[in-house]
């Protein structure tokens, strides 16, 4: 079996956000149900961003069009957030439970959340800041690509439901093909800034997209790169037993070193061992250089029947 | 005639979808798999529906099983939408039945009334009330009104036989046979205020 | 719509003007899309760059309210650039008829001729053509009239045929074309701007591409949608574009049409079935006690003296030996006196009935699956109306806010002795029956769970109610019983209401060899194949004659799938889209309405890629069901003008004299404007406006409330809410209402996005979020600058998940003169932060 892809072509999308409803509606994830519990945004893009019963929105960017970028005086791009399924999928790749698996016939990341740990590593280790995380159990969730539905012979339900024909599901290198096509179209009809996302990236991504007004305008990640963390986690793996203080250490100076689409900035203290959230300033983990637990069992010791780590 | 897959199965239009079988015909072949028991779709009844928003008049497939639904999207054969649907289309199957956010357990969607209610006069609440009461209390209150409102013979003799009294809004969100009853009912009872989301 | 959804693809430029339908009719975009890619252009006219806009390679900015000059001014471009479609025009409209001698428009007072100071409104006698001879219909045996004389059909003068006088060259001052020139010379491009705001340069350019659309072979179409309708002119509005259509011999040609996109699931029904006050089903006129004071004045005030209207005495006897049975007889006129005739006054629309709530005439309401004390305009005056009421039926999903109106927050329960009856309904899924889209397709819905609870659907409630008012006036008599007791109710399967014998009924069946009360094991039914079979005579019965052969297979009568509708061959043999083969659709399966007008005088298609249908030299080639007559008496008949076989005349209207408002679209402004002066003619509003004058409307000026204000609703949310609201994926999609507004605006108001803001006017205040813009800008209006906003509409204080102010407590309660249909979308407000 080829590998397959999800191209995304912003130029038709309408940003009805069939797509976003039918990815909770397949997947069973909840919206919350509390007498005006949502908060509006302030614009179209509601909820303001994926979360962990969301795993895919639509974004709104409004832009006085520049030279070259549309015929018409505003540009309004839309873009799709939702996780791109690299072929260098970080996530999968420091993910110390198991529960991010990348399926190599199809390329897609899925995710399992009952061997998810909720260490949040998979979220600091994303370029595009993609993985989140729901309920009192810290589970991860994210576009599964839905596998199951691929397995079954039928398109991811965002796909499906799709009704402008932005969305495509086939084989990546027919979508890949497809967008170049489209992106030429879309050059010869005024929108210069046009472009394909997705070939390369990261190795090549399994969300291939058509960008109207470019890759920026759209909300991607002009050149995403695989977190340092990743090659350090793949280290910690087997020096857990020797002692966790280097690798608390590295790990704090990746989070501060991670790029991409991401809300929260954390930083390592070295002499407290505290790892900090740089916009709040609070302490997202407090540090202890001599402890003899991994890095795995200080993040989720607090969790209900984790304390103390896995050997309980 | 080529009938579409769907269309051979049109015993109360509903086909059997026994697991993923039936949609290899439009599927890539490459991927077919052995349904296994946690296909979302395993052993479902499809129906034929039409969606329920905007006069675009989408198909919809409705999947059941044991007489529940368990998924609802956009009929890939249908000539107008095939198989998409808009956001609200694709979330008519919450409905019915919603994702509590709580046990992420799927449950009967609490906004939805499924019993007559009835509010009584400077009550600040509802009350429950059987079908049976509610139907006799309408009827009775219709005929009060018609028969006190009657306009049998207009000011110049001409027979006119209706009533001012009562109005009837609304059709558009009903089937065209229940469109039909109605309006033969209103008519019928003497109703010259007959109205629907057509006037607006 | 003339068209239908899937031959969006085959046009060559798009218009939306009135319709985001990117955003309320989403399934749009795959078709647009697919003319898109092949090359086509799309323009979008709109007061906001809207969703659908951002698609389009044209965006015209418009102020709310002034559409009419912005299609006078395209009229006058496309007449003077010679850019109309000459063979079309010249053959298929009525631009060659010569006017009365007494028409007239006078700019200066803003007034066409035929104005009754007294009555407050027009006498159309000036507005009609002048006649050139006149015929009568040949009703001796062998004629083709021979059926109005025939035994059962009651008796009635059959109308005079009118032949109008024709000037060829269109030269003539008084012809229709020469009126119409003069007519909209006036509406130049700076004036045009002046009034509508938008730069002339974008004004030139959205009137050169479309009107490219006036070359034989090429198809433009017109998508519109409520915001053409809701309008004191609306109607107008309306018939403007379809006037345009007609000039580029844009009706029924592929890509082509006149799109009206209807906004609820079985409007297109609901407007078939004539669910209006002074409507019958199928586009036929209730009685009333004027020209429709008896069956006889009936046939002769609404029979046409040709065209395929002449058949009327024939749908209207069927339907009436539909609706009483065997109970209508010609002696007794089939039963006509028996339905309720609308008097004259009081006006019974919509917005009237709140009226007569006030003053206590009504006192019983019905809502089926409809809102008013939210989507009604002036809603605060609805809530205050509906609790005079003595009772109230609300059949819904939801405990909307019609239902609660008692619960408001500004309502005192205990002082309101309304008793209101909540009777929860099943969902579209949870029962069968048969829906219309906006392109005429009939499609059925299965069932595919039983209702919840205790649901039931709607057929069976009123089934219920119906049987125990019969009961009582079988058991207690009271005010004249016959209309109800001679009613046939008869609608039953095994003893159970079933819709099929009602689509029995709605499809027409032969008297004779039909029972609807009938079992499963042996149904009995001599079902129609068309409504060609129709009878005058009482020997059929059809409740709906334009359905009249979507349900006719006598071998599956209560088989859904075995008939017409129930149809799912997606094959598509024609290669443009019709479907012909999948469901059906009205008339006799019919996909694009006027198909004559496909073809040039010779019947050769202006566009052979395209070809709906074909003069082959001795019969007619019919890609789709020809809507013309194609042959008569089983021969084929050659080509000639009558296009729009309809109307009597059979030439599509340019000028009208069936419109309360005028023959000629003119700019009028809306009920509230920002401006002072109308510099197309003299009167500042129309003249033919309703309710203006009613106390409850509360008219506010520009100097108290400056804000140009216009409501409209957005993909993720759905009307009232009623049903997007009970869903939480849309709540959370869409959490609350909002007013638009220009960063320039907000600046002046110190606001931003996020805020709380008042929106606020006579009728009413509402705080909603701001949505600041760069979407929206201030629009240059008569030199002055000009701010607009733009409000939705979905919440209220009803509802579990999400809830919020009732927006429509400032829309105006003032209406068209023609539709009735409520000014929502042009009206003055100001704004502050909360």
């Amino acid at each position: 079996m080829s590998e397959k892809a999800i191209l995304f072509d912003s130029s038709k999308c309408t940003a009805c956000k069939g797509c976003q409803i039918a990815c909770k509606c397949w997947n069973g994830l909840p919206s919350p149900t509390g007498l005006n519990e949502n908060v509006f945004s302030g614009t179209l893009q509601n909820p303001p961003d994926v979360n962990g019963d969301t795993r895919l929105i639509i974004t709104f960017n409004e832009m006085e069009a520049e030279e070259g970028m549309s015929n018409k005086s505003i540009a309004w791009a839309f873009g799709r957030r939702s996780c791109q399924h690299c072929s260098d999928a970080p996530c999968a790749q420091v993910c110390p439970g198991g529960a991010l698996v990348k399926d190599e016939a199809t390329g897609f990341v899925s995710v399992d959340d009952s061997k998810c740990i909720g260490c949040q590593y998979c979220s600091s280790a994303c370029p595009f800041d993609v993985p989140h995380y729901y309920g009192a159990q810290s589970k991860v969730n994210k576009c599964t690509g839905c596998i199951d539905r691929v397995e079954n012979g039928m398109a991811p339900a965002c796909v499906s439901t799709c009704q402008p024909g932005a969305l495509q599901f086939g084989d990546r290198d027919e979508m890949i093909a497809i967008a170049h096509k489209r992106v030429e179209f879309l050059k010869a009809h005024g929108y210069e800034k046009a472009t394909v996302y997705g070939e390369n990236e990261m190795g090549g991504l399994h969300v291939i997209q058509v960008l109207k007004y470019g890759v920026e305008a759209h909300g991607q990640v002009e050149d995403p790169k695989v977190s340092p963390m990743v090659g350090l986690q793949q280290i910690m793996k087997p020096i857990t037993a020797v002692g966790t203080g280097a690798t608390v250490l590295g790990l704090g100076a990746m989070f501060a070193l991670a790029a991409g689409y991401r809300h929260k900035n954390l930083a390592y203290n070295e002499k407290t061992g505290d790892t900090i959230d740089v916009d709040t300033g609070e302490v997202v983990k407090h540090g202890d250089a001599q402890d003899e637990l991994t890095v795995v069992e200080h993040l989720t010791e607090n969790l209900p029947k984790k304390k103390g780590g896995s050997h309980e | 005639m080529d009938l579409t897959r769907r269309g051979f199965f049109k015993a109360a239009g509903a086909t059997f979808a026994a697991g993923a079988a039936f949609q290899l015909a439009s599927a890539s072949p490459a991927l077919a798999v052995e349904p296994d028991k946690n296909w979302k779709l395993v052993n479902t009844e499809e129906y034929t529906n039409i969606c329920c928003y905007c006069a675009g008049g989408c198909g919809s497939l409705c999947s059941v099983r044991e007489g529940e639904l368990i998924n609802l999207e956009g009929d890939p054969d249908h000539p107008i939408n095939q198989g998409g649907l808009c956001p609200k289309g694709a979330s008519m199957f919450q409905l019915r039945n919603i994702v509590d956010p709580e046990t992420r357990e799927v449950v009967k969607n609490p906004d939805r009334i499924s019993r007559p209610m009835v509010r009584r006069p400077g009550a600040s609440d509802w009350e429950e009330i059987s079908w049976e009461d509610a139907i006799e209390e309408i009827a009775r209150n219709v005929k009060d009104t018609r028969d006190a409102t009657f306009v049998e013979t207009d000011e110049t003799g001409l027979t006119v036989n209706y009533t001012p009294a009562i109005a009837s809004l609304g059709g558009s969100q009903q089937n065209s046979e229940e469109e039909y009853l109605i309006l033969k009912a209103m008519r019928s009872l003497g109703v010259v205020a007959v109205d629907n989301q057509a006037r607006v | 719509m003339t068209s239908h959804w899937c031959d969006f693809q085959n046009a060559d430029v798009i218009m939306n003007i009135g319709s985001n339908s990117a955003e309320n009719h989403p399934v749009s975009s795959k078709w647009i899309h697919k003319a898109h890619e092949r090359g086509a252009k799309w323009i979008v006219v709109d007061p906001r760059y809207t969703r659908t806009a951002e698609q389009a390679d044209i965006y015209c900015p418009i102020r709310s309210g002034t559409d009419i000059a912005f299609y006078g001014g395209l009229y006058n471009y496309i007449i003077e650039n010679d850019l109309w479609q000459h063979e079309y025009v010249l053959n298929y409209t009525n631009a060659s008829y010569l006017l009365d001698p007494e028409y007239e428009f006078d700019p200066a007072t803003g007034f066409f001729s035929g104005w009754d100071e007294e009555a407050g409104k027009y006498s159309n006698h000036s507005w009609h053509y002048q006649v050139e001879s006149e015929t009568v219909w040949d009703t001796s045996e062998g004629g083709d009239y021979a059926w109005a004389v025939a035994e059962g059909v009651p008796e009635f003068t059959p109308p005079v045929v009118q032949h109008p006088k024709r000037d060829m060259t269109l030269q003539d001052p008084l012809c229709v074309f020469q009126q119409f020139k003069k007519h909209y010379s006036r509406y130049d491009m700076d004036t045009v701007c002046s009034i509508c705001g938008m730069d002339k340069e974008t004004l030139e350019l959205v009137y050169s591409t479309y009107a490219s659309t006036g070359q034989p072979g090429k198809a433009g179409a017109v998508l519109y949608a409520l915001g053409q309708t809701q309008h004191t002119y609306g109607a107008q509005n309306t018939r403007a574009m379809s006037v345009l259509q007609l000039l580029l011999g844009n009706i029924g040609v592929p890509g082509g049409g006149l799109n009206a996109l209807r906004g609820e699931p079985n409007v297109q029904g609901a407007t078939d079935m004539g669910m209006l006050v002074n409507e019958h089903p199928a586009y036929l006129k209730w009685a009333n006690t004027t020209d429709r004071s008896s069956l006889r004045k009936w046939l002769e005030s609404q029979t046409y003296s040709d065209g395929y209207y002449t058949n009327k005495p024939k749908f209207l006897i069927s339907s009436l030996k539909e609706w009483f049975g065997e109970n209508a007889t010609v002696e007794n006129d089939y039963g006509y006196d028996w339905w309720p005739k609308v008097p004259t006054s009081p006006d019974f629309t919509m917005m009237s009935t709140f009226e007569l709530m006030d003053q206590g005439v009504i006192k019983g309401y019905f809502n089926w699956g409809m809102n008013p004390c939210h989507s009604a305009p002036n809603a605060g005056f609805v809530r205050r109306s509906m609790a005079k009421l003595d009772w109230l039926v609300v059949a819904d999903q939801v405990a909307t806010e019609s239902a609660t109106f008692w619960k408001a927050p500004d309502m005192n329960p205990e002082e309101i002795d309304t008793t209101v009856y909540f009777l929860p309904c099943a969902l579209i899924y949870e029962k069968p029956g048969i829906i219309l889209n906006s392109g005429r397709w009939m499609q059925y819905r299965n069932k595919a769970v039983e209702p919840w609870d205790m649901a039931k659907p709607d057929y069976e409630m009123c089934d219920l109610i119906w049987r125990e008012v019969c009961r009582l006036y079988e058991e207690e008599g009271g005010a004249n019983p016959d209309p109800i007791l001679k009613t046939k109710w008869d609608y039953y399967v095994d003893g159970k209401i079933d819709p099929r014998p009602v689509a029995w009924a709605l499809n027409g069946y032969r008297v004779a060899g039909t029972e609807c009360n009938t079992t499963s094991a042996a149904p009995k039914t001599d079902l129609l194949p068309g409504y060609g079979d129709l009878k005058a005579d009482g020997s059929t019965a059809c409740a709906m004659w334009i359905y009249s052969g979507f349900w006719s297979n006598n071998d599956a009568p209560l088989d859904a799938a075995e008939q017409p509708i129930g149809r799912r061959d997606n094959s598509d043999a024609s290669g443009i889209g019709l479907n012909s083969t999948w469901a059906y659709a009205w008339p006799n399966n019919r996909r694009i309405l006027y198909n004559r007008a496909s073809a040039d005088m010779a019947g050769k298609p202006w566009n052979p890629e395209k070809v709906l249908v074909e003069w082959t030299g001795d019969k007619w080639n019919l890609v789709d069901a020809a809507d013309f007559v194609a042959a008569k008496n089983g021969k084929p008949v050659p080509p000639n003008d009558k296009a729009f076989f309809m109307l009597w005349e059979q030439n599509g209207r340019l000028e009208s004299y069936g419109m309360a408002d005028g023959p000629l679209p003119e700019h009028y402004e809306p009920f509230e404007t920002p401006v002072e002066s109308n510099p197309l003619n003299g009167a500042l509003n129309s003249p033919c406006m309703q309710f203006a004058r009613n106390e409850s409307t509360r008219k506010g000026d520009s100097a108290e409330y400056p804000i140009v204000a216009t409501t409209y609703s957005v993909t993720e949310m759905w009307q009232t809410g009623g049903q997007s609201r009970m869903c939480p994926a849309l709540v959370e999609a869409m959490p609350s209402q909002f007013v638009e507004i220009s960063e320039e605006l907000a600046a002046e108001k110190g606001i931003e996005k996020g805020d709380k803001v008042r929106v606020f006017n006579n009728r009413g205040s509402v705080v909603v979020d701001a949505m600041v813009t760069k979407r929206i800008k201030p629009l240059t209006v008569h030199g002055e600058t000009q701010h607009l906003v733009g409000l939705t509409h979905h919440y209220s204080w009803a509802g579990v998940f999400g809830t919020g102010d009732t927006v429509n407590d400032l829309t105006p309660n003032v209406g068209d003169p023609n539709s009735f249909t409520p000014e929502y979308k042009a009206f003055l407000v100001d704004i502050e932060k909360a």
